[in-house]
């Protein structure tokens, strides 16, 4: 009944499947941990040397070559080398000017000269910045249902953008995104912000429901997530494998997962600020004596000071409390000041009616330095073992929540009890019933930011306000409904402007004109310190069959080892220190593997994210250990690996095929040549927006969004839309929002983010063809390239080589004037006939593809 | 169709593409390029298949069984009472009483088959429905659960099952994709993710066909035919040149040849929608001229899919149109906005199982028919239900599944399935090995392991098998 017959669509793919390519896999389980870990991957760096002179690139390659009877292809055409170059460093065409430079004189300086422009450029992170992203699965939403905003999510993108301009030290890139809010000495831009703790924004990628109906479990997927991305993109292992039973063929047991899961576990999601006031800064402290001073000079009479009129009864446990300030307390942001506050205080100095309160006994308190400042403080974590939760507190427009097994989209219809608006500027108690997830790990956060938290109901109406603060002294956990009976202070005193003394509005002015001086700072999604949480194997991945402990550890198979991680931290900075340390080969490896890949289009251990057991084995290895040594010994400079490639003639041989040479290495694995690839998604569009002049060279900044007319309907469609060329922004700044991808870019292999992608597939779909065709945004990037070309000449001929100077980096030959000549000499339509000249152009292999 | 030279891989070689092609670019046989390039599907079979389609009818937002077919005669009796099992966590945690079916139940066919007058027309095809009563599901959130329904994955990533069967089967049809998915309005939660190619190559992801505007992105050229082929042509002659200097790849010719099976969709999407050339009888019958313009929406969509299976589409996932009550996911208001939703698909499902009937394609293509989890036996609020994973009702027809059964059963309040329990897994298990594929086979290498539709999972379930 059924002819196989495969479609077309089938037929076109260059893909085949996977499993046909790999090399059989080791029957699992046959082998103990010990002899898996004599796997490549793990062993040390081989000391090795070019096995001949010349370019040490040159030396390995031709080496294999040779054995196999083989040369090196001759160069490519310069103008191909050139445009090859181009894309690769910085995602662009090159300009004419820079094309009929490089013709005119392609020596090997003007070659290096190349090089170092292009790797100086500020556009070279912007197209290296978009590898990295993929691995980061990087995105501006959560998923699911409604699609929340990942607040500030794209400050990521431009983090990430600027380090690798700046050529960060690889090491330091990484220990960045595996520790960055807990460097002792966080590296600072220019302005002092701290770039550190902005690579930590990477942790929380992973898509996130609004409603889970078991915190656990989602908690426990999302750290999967977590590990998996982790594992790939630094290690260039599956780790994520060990989740439900030991590795089934690399040295990764169970216990390594968990070991792992411990650390994430241990940390808690922030908006952390990129440029916090030190509360040690001159600044801050002037603030804080105005503060003070006003204790003095408001006339308050009958406004004596109380201490906390509680105690705490026999069956509570106190999680944590102001008077205690050093235990179980993690305070991120400038809002909250290095001791709790005593005394009275002024929220508002510079309102209509101010208000002066004085709580009874020590807060944190989130406004001592004025309202404007930001910033969170959280408890140690804790098991819910009573039904109530009771907070001592005060506060306007913040927010307390209790997180539950780390979910921190606190809402509605499920968590919604777990999540309170402060509107009582007088101490009081907040209580949580906790009944339904009794047993559970949590911990209360306190929130004063104007960023929006995780699926925040108001996420839609705008942000909080500038002058939001809280309070808070007390944490029980309890039995009781009620929280402990309390003498409650007077209520502060709300007073007219009028009413008060000249000496008081002259404090007030003091204080307001303090805390305004101090600036506000922006803020990026990050990670944050907690309690540490030494967890167990769960049994089969079920967080409900606990297996044996599994206090937080690195991978068992590296050589690097780590001590014991703190009790009262994550432990992410001693995990971080020892991913990157000498003893640890594989960050290393498969960095400088990955810019191979993206210079060949095809890496030395082809599978990018998985040097393990199945996949597959470098075509190079000595090669590849001596690269990964470079890197090491230049700093970890990632500029001078491709420096380093970029100037081999490996690099620059021509992409044309040779019968015999395919015949001995039909995959060329051997790099007998270069390889012919299709331009990637983002370099597609960014091309056309060259060609077209439409291209708007700004870098940085918040995303743009899809025009109207291409928004879907669904929960969670953004607010806000951008004209269809997107002000001519490059690609890396389109938002990413996983219920509303860009169809053209998806079209184009941009893979969705979801989990470690350094080799993005390279399909071939009629989609493709028919953006390229009908798509609106390609014609009128076209007709503006057209209306370029016309506009540079009245000659024909003269337009033609503008024409291929733009879409191709080289001058027309003889042949393509005659095939083109034709077609638009003597138009009765210029316009319609050169913009389908110019159409014809972008819809050839050549603008497709890099040779 | 005239011989041509082809390699040893049975491609055209790129003399002979350019040759044609020089000669003029929509001349080219696109007959040829089913036998071109056989590496792009996995071609699997691992027996004699029993179907060919697949017509998947996805209920989103979960519809309520007990009012549809999972009758109970105890949910009856016990309206308006305490339920009388423990309930389990839910969604909007909101646990009510029990909540009676919202309209009568009755025995159809020869097989006596329990279905509720909310879906008269297809209680006329009760003969010809295979009712699975005792599915169950892992998730109780919609996202996760679609995913889990389409991917066999809670998780976003996984390939969709339409992506698996085009994968593993490719299509018989010369120019459309494999997977087609008709598009009623909505979009389930988990986007388009619930139809993409995941991990496996992207010419496997579900193509998305609207039922209002341009029905594929880009298919509507922006110019004369005669133009465009014009530039086209131009385009391909300079591609000549350039080959010629720098040299062939495959990847260019596959490229060039991708272009002209784009061009030919331009024609043959069009073509397809064409429904008018369909007897007014058909149209009739389909709902096309409903009172109700979700019924409209909807016949078309089931026309179509009928179009798509007799083209030699592999898989057609139909989703539901906007009828303004939250998807099928009725919280509240159940008895005012279910009735909607029957109304919408009753009348042309029926047609459809018919149409495919009268013209021999129902014992070739299994259409199945369901949501992504079942709802509570007891009330959210007064007039609602919630999520309930536990227990569910989907039907098969046609592609060799035993016509006119009940296979399973949930507990005596239709909560939990308890009798011959189905999962998700053995639900794909059992659509592949109708198709031919054995699910334990079929694996696909991401990541370092060998991935397939059913996890590590599934059963076929042989018992629903003729």
């Amino acid at each position: 009944m059924l002819r196989p017959v495969v479609s077309a669509m089938l037929g076109l793919s260059m893909l085949s499947p996977a499993a046909a390519q790999s090399p059989a896999p080791p029957a699992p389980d046959s082998q103990s941990m010990e002899t898996r870990a004599q796997h490549w991957a793990w062993q040390p760096l081989a000391e090795v040397k070019p096995p001949q002179e010349g370019h040490p690139v040159d030396a390995f390659v031709a080496h294999r070559l040779l054995r196999k009877g083989l040369a090196p292809a001759p160069p490519a055409a310069a103008e191909v080398q050139l445009r090859r170059l181009w894309l690769d460093m910085v995602g662009l065409p090159p300009t004419p000017a820079a094309v009929q430079r490089f013709v005119a004189e392609p020596s090997a300086a003007a070659w290096r000269r190349e090089i170092d422009d292009l790797l100086a450029s500020r556009h070279f992170g912007e197209r290296w910045g978009r590898h990295w992203l993929d691995l980061m699965r990087y995105c501006e939403t959560l998923g699911h249902e409604f699609d929340y905003e990942l607040p500030n999510a794209w400050r990521y993108r431009d983090y990430v953008i600027r380090a690798l301009n700046a050529d960060v030290p690889y090491d330091q890139f990484v220990r960045e995104h595996i520790a960055g809010d807990l460097l002792p000495e966080p590296r600072r831009a220019e302005d002092g912000s701290n770039e550190s703790v902005q690579a930590t924004a990477s942790w929380w990628f992973p898509e996130q429901t609004h409603s889970p109906v078991d915190a656990m479990q989602h908690q426990a997927d999302r750290i999967d997530n977590q590990i998996d991305v982790f594992g790939k993109a630094f290690l260039g292992m599956t780790v994520a494998c060990a989740r439900c039973h030991d590795h089934k063929f690399d040295a990764i047991p169970t216990r390594d997962y968990y070991g792992l899961f411990g650390f994430v576990q241990s940390s808690r999601y922030v908006q952390a600020p990129l440029n916090p006031v030190a509360t040690t800064a001159a600044p801050y402290q002037t603030a804080l004596r105005y503060q003070r001073n006003l204790d003095g000079t408001w006339n308050d009479a009958g406004h004596a000071a109380a201490e906390a009129g509680f105690a705490p009864r026999p069956d509570e446990v106190v999680v944590a409390d102001a008077r205690d300030p050093d235990e179980g307390w993690y305070r991120t942001g400038d809002a909250f000041g290095d001791e709790p506050w005593r005394g009275a205080f002024c929220s508002n100095p510079a309102a209509e009616k101010p208000r002066l309160t004085r709580l009874p006994g020590p807060f944190w308190l989130s406004c001592a330095a004025g309202p404007r400042r930001e910033g969170t403080i959280a408890t140690r974590s804790f098991e819910l073992r009573h039904r109530y939760v009771h907070v001592r507190t005060a506060g306007q427009d913040a927010r307390l929540k209790l997180i539950v097994d780390g979910f921190h989209v606190v809402r509605n219809p499920i968590y919604g009890k777990l999540h309170r608006h402060l509107t009582n500027p007088d101490a009081h108690w907040v209580t949580f019933d906790v009944e339904m997830w009794g047993g559970a790990t949590a911990f209360l956060q306190a929130i004063d930011q104007r960023a929006p938290d995780l699926g925040d109901p108001k996420h839609n109406r705008g942000v909080y306000p500038d002058d939001a603060w809280l309070a808070v002294q007390t944490v029980l956990s309890s039995p009781h409904a009620a929280p402990p009976a309390t003498t409650e202070p007077p209520p502060s005193i709300e007073a007219e402007r009028t009413s008060l003394s000249e000496a008081t509005l002259d404090s007030l002015t003091a204080l307001h004109t303090a805390c305004e001086a101090l600036p506000v700072s922006p803020t990026i999604p990050a990670m944050a310190d907690g309690s540490g949480i030494d967890g167990h194997v769960y049994i089969r991945g079920d967080h409900e069959t606990l297996g044996d402990d599994a206090p937080r550890s690195f991978l068992s198979a590296v050589p690097a080892k780590m001590s014991a991680a703190p009790m009262n931290s994550s432990g992410r900075l001693e995990l971080a220190e020892t991913v990157v340390s000498p003893d640890n080969p594989l960050p290393a490896r498969v960095m400088v593997n990955r810019i191979w890949h993206h210079l060949f289009g095809r890496g030395i251990v082809k599978s990018v994210d998985n040097f393990g057991a199945l996949g597959d084995h470098p075509t190079h290895p000595a090669l590849l250990d001596w690269l990964a040594r470079d890197l090491i010994d230049n700093g970890w400079s990632v500029k001078h690996v491709i420096r380093q490639i970029a100037t081999s003639t490996t690099y620059r041989q021509s992409s044309r095929r040779r019968a015999h040479a395919e015949r001995l290495d039909a995959e060329n694995t051997l790099l007998h040549r270069q390889n012919v690839r299709p331009l990637e998604a983002e370099t597609v569009r960014d091309t056309l927006l060259s060609v077209s002049g439409a291209l708007n060279p700004a870098l940085y900044g918040r995303s743009i969004e899809q025009p109207r007319s291409q928004i879907t309907k669904a929960r969670g469609k953004p607010g806000r839309h951008d004209p269809l060329d997107g002000h001519g922004r490059r690609s890396v700044y389109l938002a990413v929002r996983r219920n509303f991808m860009n169809e053209m870019m998806l079209a184009f292999d941009q893979p969705t983010p979801f989990a470690t992608v350094g080799r993005r597939n390279r399909s071939n779909v009629p989609a493709q063809a028919l953006a390229l065709a009908n798509a609106p945004l390609v014609h009128e990037l076209c007709e503006r390239f057209a209306e370029r070309v016309v506009a540079y000449s009245r000659n024909d001929a003269q337009r033609l080589q503008f024409a291929y100077l733009l879409a191709f980096g080289r001058m027309p030959r003889v042949s393509e004037i005659h095939r083109l000549l034709p077609f638009v000499e003597d138009a009765e339509d210029e316009r319609a006939t050169w913009f389908d000249a110019m159409h014809a152009l972008l819809n050839t292999t050549e603008f497709r593809f890099r040779r | 169709m005239s011989m041509r030279p082809t390699d040893e891989a049975g491609r055209l070689s790129r003399r002979e593409l350019l040759r044609q092609a020089a000669n003029g670019f929509a001349l080219l046989p696109f007959a040829d390029l089913a036998g071109r390039q056989q590496n792009g599907g996995a071609l699997v079979r691992h027996h004699a298949p029993r179907a060919r389609s697949v017509i998947f009818l996805y209920m989103d937002g979960a519809p309520s069984c007990h009012d549809l077919f999972d009758y109970k005669p105890r949910l009856v009796a016990e309206d308006g009472q305490k339920f009388g099992m423990t309930m389990e966590p839910t969604q909007f945690n909101s646990r009510g009483n029990t909540l009676g079916p919202c309209a009568k139940f009755r025995q159809h066919g020869e097989s006596g088959q329990w279905i509720s007058d909310l879906l008269p027309h297809m209680a006329r095809c009760a003969d010809k429905m295979t009712f699975v009563r005792s599915m169950h599901a892992d998730f109780s959130e919609h996202t996760n659960a679609n995913y889990f329904l389409h991917t066999g994955h809670g998780l976003q990533g996984r390939p969709s099952m339409g992506a698996w069967v085009g994968y593993g089967l490719g299509t018989e049809a010369e120019d459309l994709p494999a997977f087609c998915v008709l598009n009623g309005g909505l979009v389930p939660p988990g986007g388009v993710d619930n139809f993409h190619s995941g991990f496996l190559p992207a010419h496997s992801q579900g193509s998305l066909f609207a039922m209002r505007g341009a029905p594929v992105a880009n298919i509507n050229p922006r110019e004369s035919d005669q133009r465009q082929r014009r530039k086209l042509q131009l385009a391909r002659s300079l591609d000549e040149l350039s080959i010629l200097r720098e040299g062939s790849d495959p990847a260019l010719d596959a490229a060039i040849q991708n272009q002209e099976l784009a061009f030919r969709m331009q024609t043959a999407v069009p073509e397809l929608l064409e429904i008018e050339g369909e007897s007014a009888a058909t149209r009739e019958m389909y709902g096309l001229n409903s009172d109700y313009d979700k019924t409209r929406i909807y016949g078309r969509q089931c026309l179509l899919a009928r179009r798509l299976v007799e083209r030699g589409v592999r898989f057609v996932e139909l989703t539901c149109a906007d009828t303004g009550s939250d998807r099928w996911d009725q919280h509240g208001g159940l008895k005012e906005k279910l009735p909607k939703n029957c109304k919408m698909v009753d009348q042309p499902i029926a047609a459809l199982l018919y149409d495919l009937e009268a013209r021999g394609l129902l014992d070739e293509t299994i259409v199945l028919f369901g949501g992504e989890f079942g709802r509570t036996p007891f009330a959210q609020g007064n007039n609602g239900r919630d999520h309930n994973p536990f227990g569910f009702t989907m039907w098969m027809a046609g592609g060799g599944f035993r016509p006119g059964v009940s296979h399973g059963a949930t507990d005596e309040y239709g909560y939990k399935a308890v009798e011959d329990p189905m999962s998700v897994h053995d639900l794909h298990a059992t659509i592949l090995w109708q198709l031919g594929i054995d699910h334990e086979r079929f694996t696909y290498r991401f990541g370092g392991r060998d991935l397939r539709l059913t996890d590590v999972y599934g059963r076929v379930v042989r018992e629903l098998l003729a």
